[in-house]
């Protein structure tokens, strides 16, 4: 399965809309990387609304994703995090996800942008980058 | 005098990971028709997902049966999971949190535990046997 | 040949029947009355005690001695036991005195039985054995139905008291308030968690108060609680205030290895809401002047 990454600007964005196996699970988070890298975004969101059980390959494989997309210079923010997935992963154990969350998209956004703004490389996201990796020859 | 309807006990084999995501939805939906809230009903799901995974993970096959197991004054479901992999060399170092063989959080029995109320293992080479129950009293 | 070789004491029972009841409620007024004043209804003790008396005088006339009688809830002796210790429960008499009510009846017979029997002393001490037997198994009945009976009671109003205890109030937008009071146990703050996490999602509140000025105990098990619905509240997104904590509650959250980076923590409610204004984005403003 195929889940859409979408741009907007320098941002991309996902929104994980059914329960996912292992293996989707591992194929958007290289599918996800490929992108940022490809298109040097400087912030991801990660919409997990729809996820209603999140286990601890699944909290791993979020968490590492934000820290390889870090690496990549990217932010990253998750949103739509339910109630009682919340209350199950605290229970488990803490710290499962550690990036930061917020409630929508609407929120991820305005979260990324602030991040962003008070980056030095902000201005990419405002000037046309002609430089980025793809358009090279 | 007791007119609830016991539900079959359900059994989902477990080979790959889509199995992993077939059985906790089984386990969320017998877990609602008995009366779970939904942060019951996570708990189970979740609870069934990282055992499930530990089957895939280190057994290959196994099975996962999911029970209504509830009485007069409380609700209950168990959950047996129950595999003939190579078993767990050392049950309580795999029960410490941080322990993992198999490159995940070392989370997940101990964090199953957590979440359950009733957490039992026994595991020899051929035989692995988590025996898991959450109970609630009837309001 | 007798049929029944305790008839004798079903006689004396049906005969004697308005002493023995008298001499009874004599005992047992003077002991509750000292207690329990204004609690009991002197004509409902003596319909019940007459009522026990014949169901004794019917047992001993059909029974005959030589295999104890089975007593169960299911029995006449058993409901009038039962419908007795349930109303002490209820009207909250120490299970002393209640045990009293038995004990007081066995002195009674046993005056009357030495009395009348006392030409005859072998028939006299199986009649006291049996009876007592048998007011001794009755007197546990009655106490494990008094049990059973507070059991139920406290077990209600436990519930009925974590249901209207925890109010979750939208406080401004996106900002929520909870005061907690009173002790909290496992299945209370597992109920608040739940209910407080679901709210959080449906008003996106960015930031809730939680006010333990109100709970009187601040252990591990209560800390612990706490960890848990600030890391959960904010894998959501909201940010948790605390206020109110004491210091024996600091000290335990602290040995407990909390998480300071995502905890914001004030003395009192009022800088807690001054603070969660802040946070998102208001504050209160002296005007000047007071409003007419």
């Amino acid at each position: 399965m195929i889940i859409p990454i979408l741009r907007l600007g320098k941002i991309l964005l996902t929104s994980i809309q059914q329960e996912l196996t292992d293996a989707d699970v591992l194929q958007l988070q290289s599918d996800l990387l490929r992108k940022v890298s490809e298109i040097e975004a400087l912030g991801v969101i990660i919409d997990i609304t729809a996820l209603e059980v999140v286990d601890s390959f699944m909290a791993r494989v979020i968490n590492d994703t934000a820290g390889m997309a870090r690496l990549l210079g990217a932010e990253i923010v998750i949103c739509g995090v339910q109630p009682y997935v919340a209350m199950s992963l605290v229970e488990m154990g803490r710290d499962l996800i550690g990036a930061d969350c917020v409630f929508n998209l609407d929120q991820g956004l305005k979260l990324l942008e602030a991040r962003i703004a008070v980056r030095g490389d902000a201005i990419l996201s405002l000037e046309g980058d002609e430089y980025a990796r793809n358009d090279r020859p | 005098m007791n007119m609830r309807e016991m539900i079959d006990p359900e059994r989902v084999l477990i080979r790959d990971s889509t199995d992993i995501v077939r059985a906790r939805a089984v386990a969320r939906q017998v877990a609602n028709q008995i009366g779970f809230t939904l942060a019951d009903q996570t708990r189970l799901a979740t609870a069934v997902s990282e055992l499930t995974r530990n089957i895939v993970q280190y057994a290959g096959e196994g099975v996962c049966e999911i029970a209504d197991a509830s009485g007069e004054e409380e609700i209950r479901l168990r959950i047996i999971v129950e595999d003939n992999g190579p078993g767990i060399d050392d049950i309580d170092r795999a029960m410490k949190d941080g322990y993992s063989t198999g490159g995940g959080l070392g989370v997940g029995l101990p964090g199953t535990r957590r979440l359950m109320d009733d957490f039992a293992i026994e595991s020899s080479p051929g035989c692995t046997r988590v025996s898991i129950a959450l109970v609630r009293r009837r309001v | 040949m007798t049929t029944n070789s305790l008839a004798p004491i079903a006689n004396l029972l049906q005969q004697h029947r308005v002493a023995i009841c008298d001499e009874w409620l004599n005992d047992i007024m003077r002991i509750w009355e000292h207690s329990h004043a204004g609690l009991v209804d002197k004509e409902e003790v003596s319909r019940q005690a007459n009522d026990f008396l014949k169901e004794l005088a019917v047992f001993f006339n059909s029974h005959s001695g030589e295999a104890p009688a089975e007593i169960s809830t299911n029995s006449p002796f058993g409901k009038i036991a039962c419908e007795l210790s349930i109303e002490r429960a209820k009207k909250g008499f120490k299970p002393a005195d209640t045990a009293q009510y038995i004990i007081t009846l066995k002195n009674v017979l046993t005056r009357h039985f030495l009395r009348t029997y006392s030409e005859t002393p072998v028939d006299l001490a199986l009649y006291l054995r049996v009876m007592n037997d048998m007011l001794d198994r009755i007197s546990l009945l009655t106490f494990e139905m008094y049990v059973e009976t507070r059991e139920r009671i406290i077990a209600q109003q436990s519930l009925s008291l974590s249901e209207l205890s925890t109010p979750i109030i939208l406080l401004w937008n996106n900002v929520l308030l909870l005061p907690l009071v009173g002790v909290i146990d496992t299945v209370r703050a597992r109920q608040f968690t739940e209910r407080l996490l679901e709210a959080i999602t449906r008003y996106e509140a960015n930031v809730t108060i939680i006010d333990v000025t109100g709970v009187p105990v601040f252990d591990t098990s209560v800390a612990r609680h706490f960890m848990k619905v600030i890391d959960a509240a904010q894998l959501l997104g909201s940010r948790i205030v605390m206020t109110g904590i004491s210091p024996e509650g600091a000290q335990t959250l602290t040995k407990l290895g909390i998480n300071f980076s995502n905890i914001i923590s004030r003395a009192t409610l009022r800088s807690g809401l001054a603070e969660a204004l802040l946070l998102v984005g208001r504050r209160i403003e002296l005007i000047g002047g007071v409003r007419p």
